[in-house]
């Protein structure tokens, strides 16, 4: 065997090595497949409500027309979901008024409830809840496992009155940021159920953003 | 033009029972993807009604103060009669006649005095259109005898040189907020103050009604809900940890990885040519 051949030799031992090493972090980057899309569309099927006056016989409501007063509403205060041992408080959250986005909260640990939907009483829409994946100072956040959930596992809100509800995760999916339908997550009917939104997908380090939202939906267990 | 045709069912004893009965919904269908949401707004104190749309008893002992509907109804022209309760229509107290209700639309028929004091009837369209996220729509109707007011809120006037019977409106933070209603340029408060729960994502229609005069002044508010808009985004992760893309520079070692083989391969095979030789 020549010194020649033996560098080449070594050349392409190299050659394998680095295919083999960027196949293997390719295959482990490839993300969680989505399930539960079509229960998800299911449940945001808003409940149909007879038409008025086409059935016949119903009755137009009387109201009197006093101010709105403040509804009642359970905003969730813990959020635990077993299976990827998270334990976080929840805040109540609305819109950053700059950008019009979701007001995570700033503390990767916690979580924040859209103030603005239904709380844990609702018995119709989206009850939503997003955090973190992970932040640039603060290292990995609450939702950093999020998209390891699987249809069937359990989670369980608490609220403000102390009660605890479980929920059972029917669907995850991915969404590129852009292509998200927000409008079904963010929805105030349809059969009530827990959406927890995080992100996912690669990362831009430029931007230091991720392209993608991960979507859990929950239904009440 | 398909005109509606209701017919009062059984009021069953209830009070203010109203019913609108649609009299063959199949008749009803052609028009029925232009029909308009109606609600109809009670601001003439001290006297309940019953309301007549064309010539049916619709609204049985309407109180003053009240909201009634939506009602469904299609795109047509209508006639509106109020009577004193159990009156007949002869003898209404306010009629107005072809009264268009256009298509697609909603709209809140208010009865109310005018400026001078006289009953009448003002048709509004609402501004159903999506609020943004985070947002209410408040609305304010001058619907008073009343001159022109300004309305507060947390003691700042919103609206200004407010006239019956003309509406304002504004899309603001949801939230609860103190509101009065003052005298135009004055401090001498008319209405209020009250506290204004403007719920995210609805529109709140506050009816100032009643007289100046007769010292009753005061207000009827009208909701309507499902006007909300999700959030622009979820950006939920700065840290890259969690990216679950492939990062170019594993493109350039594979890239280099196949380089390295297919370079080596040749020389390989160049070498053991030439050892054949």
């Amino acid at each position: 065997m020549t010194v020649r051949n033996r560098g080449a030799l070594a050349a392409m031992a190299a050659g394998a090595a680095a295919l083999t090493l960027a196949g293997v972090v390719a295959c482990g980057s490839e993300p969680a497949e989505d399930v539960g899309g079509d229960e998800v569309t299911a449940l945001a099927s808003a409940t149909p409500t007879p038409a008025p006056a086409a059935t016949g016989g119903g009755s137009v409501p009387v109201n009197p027309g006093t101010l709105p007063a403040g509804s009642e509403i359970v905003p969730p205060v813990k959020l635990s979901i077993p299976p990827i041992r998270v334990t976080a408080t929840v805040n109540p959250v609305g819109v950053n008024e700059r950008t019009d986005e979701f007001e995570v909260p700033p503390s990767v640990d916690q979580v924040g409830w859209y103030r603005y939907g239904p709380g844990l009483e609702t018995d119709a829409g989206s009850v939503v809840i997003a955090g973190h994946v992970d932040s640039a100072e603060q290292g990995k956040g609450a939702f950093f496992r999020l998209r390891e959930l699987r249809q069937g596992d359990k989670l369980t809100a608490t609220g403000s009155d102390g009660r605890e509800r479980s929920y059972r995760v029917v669907a995850r999916e991915e969404y590129r940021k852009s292509k998200i339908p927000l409008e079904r997550y963010f929805a105030r009917d349809g059969k009530p159920r827990l959406t927890l939104i995080t992100c996912g997908g690669p990362f831009d380090a430029k931007t230091r953003s991720y392209r993608d939202n991960i979507v859990i939906t929950a239904v009440p267990a | 033009m398909q005109y509606a045709m209701f017919r009062r069912v059984a009021a069953g004893g209830a009070v203010a029972a109203l019913t609108f009965a649609g009299v063959g919904a199949a008749t009803m269908s052609p028009a029925y993807a232009a029909s308009s949401k109606v609600s109809v707004v009670h601001g003439i104190p001290d006297t309940p009604v019953d309301v007549y749309v064309n010539g049916e008893k619709t609204l049985n002992n309407f109180k003053p103060g009240d909201v009634a509907g939506p009602l469904t109804l299609p795109e047509g022209e209508y006639d509106i009669a109020l009577t004193k309760p159990g009156e007949a229509i002869d003898k209404a107290i306010l009629k107005v006649d072809d009264a268009a209700v256009p298509g697609g639309a909603n709209i809140s028929l208010a009865a109310h005095l005018s400026a001078d004091g006289n009953p009448q009837i003002t048709p509004f369209v609402n501004d159903v259109s999506k609020v943004g996220a985070g947002k209410a729509r408040l609305i304010v109707r001058h619907t008073a005898a009343a001159p022109a007011v300004d309305v507060r809120a947390g003691g700042k006037p919103v609206f200004e040189d407010l006239t019956n019977p003309k509406e304002a409106k504004a899309d603001v933070a949801a939230g609860s907020v103190k509101a009065d209603v003052v005298l135009a340029g004055t401090d001498t408060v008319a209405i209020g103050p009250a506290d204004l729960n403007l719920k995210e994502g609805t529109a709140t229609i506050v009816y100032a009604i009643g007289s100046a005069e007769a010292k009753n002044l005061s207000v009827v508010a009208q909701t309507i809900t499902g006007l909300h808009s999700a959030p622009g985004g979820v950006p939920s992760g700065t840290g890259g940890q969690a990216g679950t893309g492939v990062d170019t520079w594993w493109y350039v070692l594979a890239g280099a990885g196949v380089l390295l083989l297919v370079g080596g391969g040749a020389r390989v095979a160049a070498t053991a040519r030439a050892g054949r030789r």
